[in-house]
């Protein structure tokens, strides 16, 4: 009787042990999907708090209403939200459809999950990095503009003073000077045309990139995968690339897409300046191709407003 | 003395108390971005949506009005469809002002679909965001076609475009402004137009639920947003071809150049917003590289013709300055150096490192500032001034043209250096990578506050005619 106990009760522990492990697995599949656009667990605060052991910190009646309806109790003014709410530049966290269930299998996942990671150590804000130095390219834009803003001013500044001193003005000299001056724009124009075209950052069809990797945007962050993603239900089925590391010299070939609003993947280099760019857009797959040569720590930022958390959209990858 | 329309000294006094307000939410833009304003930093992208709207709207419908205003001289638009413009454009502010500040809707100036369905705001604040934005299309839709039509009484289309000139011909003689202003209207009922298809869409989703597509929403913004900017500027230039002759003492009359020129911008303007789409690789590329070559194209007939001209009208004239003159001057310089600015973002190998970094809002600001705005008021100065015969105060009248200017390029001159550094647009923070963003955002916002200094003085001295013009108002 007793042995039978005993086996009914392994029986009904495994059993229960095993539910539980589904729920967690569902959980995980939730969370990927709904929940690390914003929240790390042990990674540190992103755009809402990192989820690390937050089961020890709130009581699980409350977490599970937030967790269920943040829009609501923010605005039925629960003390600890709107706290968290002010802390957080404001942004709601959106209500996200989730069913009590799905709650309690996402909790369960955070506090596995939990259970293996080691907190981050104090997020503390990264402290402001100095002025680069202005990239070549960048640097070329900036003086040419200067340059001709400064020959602007001085003709203008010249013509202006000119009127000091009035007299007739020969017209048919004029029209003289204004074809040469229409000849040398024009042909300054084209040979920028000529010269700048070509070097147009598009895709072409005989660049054999060495890498691809699919990049899905979304509110607010960028999931690498070797494996495309299209749809919001493929995360948590197509695995994704915790930590993007690429060779140095390597031709890559970014597709970028987003699985709601327009973003932009912006690839900052270790200069932190743009070295390449492009827009995210839902239903679209934007190729970029960009040989990444210098070695360092890249960054990709959102370049395309996409709502309240569009300034902390970001994502790392390391060249080396 | 002359007597001025009272609808234009109306639009006059909602672009004078609408303009400053605007300008403090710059201000206040900046102030966030230099973490200056840790408390408020939540109100920044409806702020940044408020300030570009309104902007946009205020400085065209300023347009467009002077526009009418020169027009009465040579055609005549009707009253009833003025007072209608004002009156929708004051409704849709309304709603527009309720979905910020109600429903603080923010999905930025070009509300890039689907964005307005899917922020942090609530669903009614985007509707009411699309209303008001339709309310001032379908208005301005129509005001701009009765201008059309006001021209259309006069002279044929051919005409207004100066196609006669093209066959030696000079009679009817069409002054260049008449012919800025056809093409100019052109181009905003074709804008227009594609403003309310998109709208149109957004509708259609709203009812049916079914998607839109992303790709052609983003083309029909763009030609929306890009066409309406540029047109204001190009009635801006209207106004100077029209006034600026009456201070240099000499004529600017339309001849075959002007219309070749006027006429290519037409064309060129309805493309050149594919510079928009660069980084939008998916778009057939053939589209892309038209982007470039007519954004370099649109620069011939603007430097050539229009600033070549402003200039030799000027060079070793008996020129008469004061407000009016200086500010068209002026206002003629900011839209030659921004437009460099725009030439060079719209070099497609340069956008992929300037696209949606501060150097957009940079070359935008410096010819909608120090273009349009200077042209806008310079004209709005001189109709004061000729009504109201005041005597002019040369020295307080260059002293504020010089904080203005001060003001003004200190300010753009840090969008362009951050720009430069890759520091993106809108962003109401900047992260550590980029800290140096937050630096030339207080410097800019000083200097923003300079130009709001100089443009109060500029109030004072226009305002006082102002009263004057309206008491004698026809
Ligand atoms: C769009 C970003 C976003 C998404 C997606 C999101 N959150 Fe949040 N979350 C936040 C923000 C921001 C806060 C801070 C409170 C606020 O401002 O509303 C927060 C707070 C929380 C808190 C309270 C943390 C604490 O310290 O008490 C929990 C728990 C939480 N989120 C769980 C989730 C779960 C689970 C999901 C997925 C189902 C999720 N969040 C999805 C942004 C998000
Ligand atoms: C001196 C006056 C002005 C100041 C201080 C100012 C300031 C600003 C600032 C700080 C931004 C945000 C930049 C960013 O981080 O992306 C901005 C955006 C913008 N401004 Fe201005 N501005 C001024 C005048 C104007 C004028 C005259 C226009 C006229 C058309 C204008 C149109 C816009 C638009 C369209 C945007 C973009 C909004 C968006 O991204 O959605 N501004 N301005
Ligand atoms: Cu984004
Ligand atoms: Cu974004």
């Amino acid at each position: 009787m007793l042995r039978h106990t005993a086996l009914l009760a392994a029986a009904a522990l495994a059993l229960a042990g095993a539910a539980r492990a589904d729920t967690a697995a569902d959980g995980k599949v939730l969370y990927e999907q709904k929940c690390a656009a914003c929240h790390t667990i042990g990674g540190g605060d992103r755009i809402g708090p990192d989820l690390h052991g937050v089961a020890a910190r709130r009581p699980e009646a409350w977490l599970l209403h937030f967790i269920t309806a943040p829009d609501k109790m923010i605005a039925a003014k629960d003390e600890v939200a709107v706290r968290l709410y002010e802390k957080y530049n404001r942004i709601i966290m959106p209500n996200l459809g989730l069913s009590e269930a799905d709650a309690r299998a996402v909790l369960a996942h955070i506090q596995a999950m939990t259970a293996g990671a080691v907190p981050a150590a104090a997020a503390a804000r990264p402290s402001p990095l100095p002025q680069p130095e202005l990239a070549a390219p960048q640097s070329a834009v900036l003086t040419t503009f200067l340059v001709l803003a400064a020959l602007i001013v001085a003709v203008f500044g010249w013509i202006a003073l000119s009127t000091r001193s009035p007299a007739e003005v020969d017209v048919k000299r004029a029209y003289g000077v204004r074809k040469v001056f229409f000849v040398t724009a024009a042909v300054v124009l084209v040979a920028l045309l000529v010269a700048t075209l070509p070097r147009a950052p598009y895709a072409r069809a005989d660049l054999k990139p060495d890498r691809i990797v699919h990049v899905a945007a979304r509110q607010f962050d960028f999931v690498f995968s070797d494996e495309p993603i299209v749809r919001a239900t493929d995360i948590g089925r197509v695995p994704t690339i915790q930590r993007l590391a690429l060779k140095a010299g390597t031709l890559v070939e970014f597709r970028v897409t987003s699985l709601d609003v327009n973003h932009g993947f912006g690839l900052y280099g270790p200069q932190r300046q743009l070295v390449a760019q492009t827009q995210a857009m839902p239903g679209y797959v934007n190729r970029l191709v960009v040989r990444l040569a210098e070695p360092g720590q890249y960054k990709a930022f959102c370049l395309e407003y996409c709502a309240a958390g569009h300034h902390l959209m970001q994502v790392g990858l390391t060249v080396e | 003395m002359r007597a001025v329309k009272s609808q234009t000294l109306y639009w006059m006094a909602i672009t004078f108390v609408l303009f400053p307000v605007l300008i403090l939410l710059g201000i206040y833009m900046r102030s966030v971005q230099a973490g200056a304003l840790p408390a408020l930093e939540g109100w920044f992208y409806p702020m940044m949506t408020l300030h570009g709207v309104g902007m946009v709207g205020v400085w065209y419908v300023a347009a467009v009005a002077c526009a009418a205003n020169v027009l009465a001289k040579y055609a005549a638009p009707s009253p009833a469809i003025g007072r209608l413009a004002i009156a929708g454009t004051v409704v849709g502010v309304l709603l527009l002002l309720a979905c910020v500040f109600l429903g603080r809707f923010a999905a930025g100036w070009y509300f890039l679909y689907p964005l307005p369905f899917k922020g942090e705001w609530p669903a009614w604040s985007a509707v009411v965001f699309l209303v008001s934005l339709t309310v001032l299309g379908a208005t301005w839709l129509v005001w701009s076609l009765d201008l059309l039509r006001a021209i259309a009484a006069r002279y044929s289309l051919g005409q207004a475009l100066g196609w006669h000139y093209l066959a030696g011909r000079s009679d009817p003689v069409l002054p260049p402004a008449v012919l800025i202003i056809t093409v100019s209207l052109i181009a905003s009922v074709a804008a227009l137009v594609a403003g309310v298809i998109m709208l149109v869409l957004f509708y259609l989703e709203l009812a049916t639920g079914a998607p839109n597509d992303a790709l052609l929403m983003k083309n029909l913004i763009f030609f929306f947003g890009h066409t309406l900017v540029n047109l204001a500027l190009y009635l801006g230039v209207a106004l100077a071809y029209e006034v600026l002759p009456e201070y240099a003492g000499r004529p600017w009359k339309t001849n075959k150049v002007v219309v070749i020129s006027w006429n290519a911008v037409l064309a060129i303007v309805l493309v050149a917003y594919f510079h928009h789409l660069y980084m939008d690789v998916v778009q057939p590329g053939v589209l892309l590289y038209i982007g470039q070559v007519a954004s370099y194209a649109s620069a011939i007939p603007a430097a050539v013709v229009t600033i070549f001209g402003a200039l030799l009208l000027v060079y070793r004239a008996r020129m008469r300055w004061n407000l009016a003159s200086i500010l068209f001057f002026l206002g003629l310089a900011g839209w030659a150096i921004g437009g460099v600015g725009a030439v060079i973002d719209s070099t497609i190998s340069a956008n992929v490192r300037l696209h949606n970094t501060l150097w957009v809002p940079a070359h935008f600001h410096t010819y909608m500032v120090a273009g349009l705005v200077f042209l806008v008021v310079a004209y709005f100065y001189h109709v004061c001034q000729e009504a109201a015969a005041a005597p002019e105060r040369t020295g307080y009248q260059k002293l504020l043209a010089t904080l203005m200017v001060l003001g003004a390029y200190g300010f753009f001159l840090m969008f362009y250096l951050s720009g430069a550094y890759s520091v993106p647009r809108r962003f109401a923070a900047y992260p550590a990578e980029l800290a140096h963003g937050a630096i030339y955002s207080g410097i800019a916002a000083a200097f923003a506050a300079l130009f709001l200094l100089g443009f109060v003085l500029y109030l004072v001295e226009t305002g006082k005619r102002w009263r004057r013009a309206l008491a004698h108002a026809s």
